[in-house]
């Protein structure tokens, strides 16, 4: 208690402003006023798609396991509840609360009030919609049978039309900003804006067939990973790590170089999905080199967010928002380097069709966008509902069940795959035997995401506390500690 | 479909892409978005004189005077 009147105290110290400075608090104020009901709504909507995901998720990941469990109930067979736990969990959790973390980010970059709010709202209303209708029409069986494009063509169609509302009030925003100078992370988010929309209009015309049409599956399902996801993360990153620890970018020219090495070699990495396919050599070659190449900007962020976060890696014992966003910071390194080496042919003709391939994709999804998205959440929703996390006990179990949970997850099903790929591979095996050697790997799979689940659980209760402004009032930061903040350990 | 609109309708959207790309390149030389002096102060744009350089913004959470929590 003593140390919480300590804290409480230069707390209060440092409550002291000048007119200057509460003409700019007032200011920010109004801004984040500005966005708080479109942001509550996206990142509402979203946390109830996480939690519906992960349950969907779990069942299909038990059912490696059990194949009989729930087996007699159509529509939690394993090949409807598997893409129901992809879609909800990528259309419905990371694209809605990645869209509200870029409408609070582009007003505070903007220094500019949200323009068309009521676009927001529409946005968010048809992108639920469709989320709803598409995850209704996998549970009954109608599936466009593409991965990444299972949702029938009118639900796919609702969350288009969401997503140019929600470009235009971005845009809008863009327009009236009152900084002359874009931030990383606004290119990151202006860019996503563009490149989304053709992503997506190119994959639905629906004038592919055969090996053309698995080209352009794995064009797309690589790239809305590119194009939307990776954006929304790497957006998070550069506004987080350096406003958290309070200090600029460590090299700004790196983050540009970055991004523009980005914006050339990512959208080419989807056809390494095909390697020993029937496609022509040279496609599939291209694809891999610039795999490869995004060493470049993978390397040119990575070293950017260490050299920032260097020498204020205690920050971490005590931010919930930096341990977050570090973590998915790392996990972006860890799979992309991975991403890389896995679209070499020689690593490629063991990891494919495998288990591999899954972890690798939620060390993607989860590891990296997800964790930055909660770190993003952590931060932004004090600062729209005015009202402190109540509880960090649960932010510390929501971090821990996730980190643990997604580690378990990633480093069993790599194990678990590269075992059963060597195995497919080996002729003189029954395919059998490779399917009965990644059944311990599979109920560790199960068992990170039972972790997984339980964190987000943990994370929603605490989030409707917070809209509804619940729970006990905290006068200090809900940090995982208390920290003494002297002259000696402030970071500077 | 036949092939031929297939072929013309892909690259008509590459055509607006890769216009959309440079001009959002050719729109950021001109408004001097990679000049040494933009490039050199743009890290602090996040930053200003309430929530300044060399504070951890996870410290703004304090209590205002009157005694009420205040977020901001």
């Amino acid at each position: 208690m003593a140390a919480q009147t300590t804290t409480k105290e230069q707390f209060i110290s440092f409550a002291s402003h000048t007119a200057e400075e509460v003409s700019e608090k007032q200011q920010r104020v109004e801004i984040d006023d500005s966005v708080t009901s479109p942001v509550v709504l996206y990142f509402l909507t979203g946390i109830g798609w996480l939690v519906f995901g992960s349950v969907a998720g779990l069942i299909a990941a038990v059912k490696f396991n059990l194949p009989d469990w729930l087996g007699g109930t159509p529509f939690l067979t394993f090949g409807r509840i598997r893409p129901v736990h992809l879609n909800a969990v990528v259309y419905g959790w990371a694209s809605l609360a990645g869209a509200g973390m870029i409408v609070w980010m582009t007003s505070r970059l903007c220094r500019a009030k949200i323009e068309k709010t009521w676009a927001l709202y529409v946005s968010a209303v048809l992108w639920n919609i469709g989320v709803a209708f598409g995850i209704v029409s996998l549970f009954f069986g109608y599936n466009q049978g593409m991965e990444w494009l299972e949702f029938p063509k009118p639900a796919g169609g609702l969350i288009a039309l969401g997503f140019l509302f929600f470009a235009y009030s971005i845009a809008q925003t863009f327009r009236k900003r009152q900084v002359e100078h874009v931030y990383v992370s606004l290119w990151y988010i202006l860019a996503s804006l563009i490149w989304f929309p053709l992503l997506y209009v190119v994959a639905n015309l629906g004038i592919y067939h055969g090996v053309t049409e698995a080209a352009m599956n794995w064009w797309f399902g690589h790239n809305v990973l590119t194009v939307w996801f990776t954006p929304i993360g790497l957006a998070g990153a550069y506004y987080f790590i350096p406003k958290v620890i309070g200090r600029p970018i460590y090299s700004y020219y790196l983050g540009l170089l970055g991004f523009w090495a980005f914006a050339l070699f990512y959208n080419w990495n989807g056809i390494h999905h095909l390697v020993g396919g029937p496609l022509p050599t040279w496609m599939v070659t291209v694809s891999i080199v610039a795999s490869v190449m995004m060493f470049v900007p993978v390397m040119a962020v990575a070293v950017n967010h260490h050299l920032t976060t260097i020498g204020h890696f205690r920050m971490l014992k005590f931010s919930p928002t930096l341990r977050f966003v570090v973590f998915g910071s790392m996990s972006y390194t860890a799979v992309s380097f991975q991403g890389s080496i896995e679209s070499l042919r020689s690593f490629s003709e063991v990891a494919h069709f495998t288990h591999y391939t899954i972890g690798h994709a939620h060390l993607g999804v989860y590891g990296f966008v997800s964790m930055i998205l909660f770190g993003a959440i952590y931060y932004i929703m004090p600062r729209i509902a005015k009202w402190e996390w109540p509880y960090p006990k649960l932010i510390k179990l929501h971090f821990w069940m996730s980190a643990v949970g997604i580690a378990l997850y990633v480093v069993a099903l790599s194990m678990g795959g590269w075992i059963q790929g060597t195995m497919m591979n080996d002729p003189s095996l029954p395919f059998i035997a490779s399917v009965n050697a990644t059944k311990p790997y599979l109920w560790v799979r199960s068992l990170g995401g039972t972790m997984m689940l339980l964190g987000h659980l943990a994370f929603a209760y605490q989030f409707l506390l917070i809209i509804y402004r619940s729970g006990p009032t905290r006068y200090v930061p809900a940090w995982f500690e208390l920290r003494q903040t002297t002259e000696e350990n402030r970071p500077v | 479909m036949s092939l031929p609109v297939a072929v013309i309708i892909i690259i008509s959207i590459i055509v607006v892409a890769g216009a959309l790309a440079l001009a959002a390149f050719v729109w950021a030389v001109r408004t001097k978005q990679f000049s040494i002096k933009q490039l050199n102060e743009g890290a602090k744009v996040i930053f200003d004189d309430e929530e300044p350089i060399g504070t951890p913004q996870d410290l703004i959470f304090k209590e205002s005077t009157n005694g009420s929590p205040n977020h901001h």
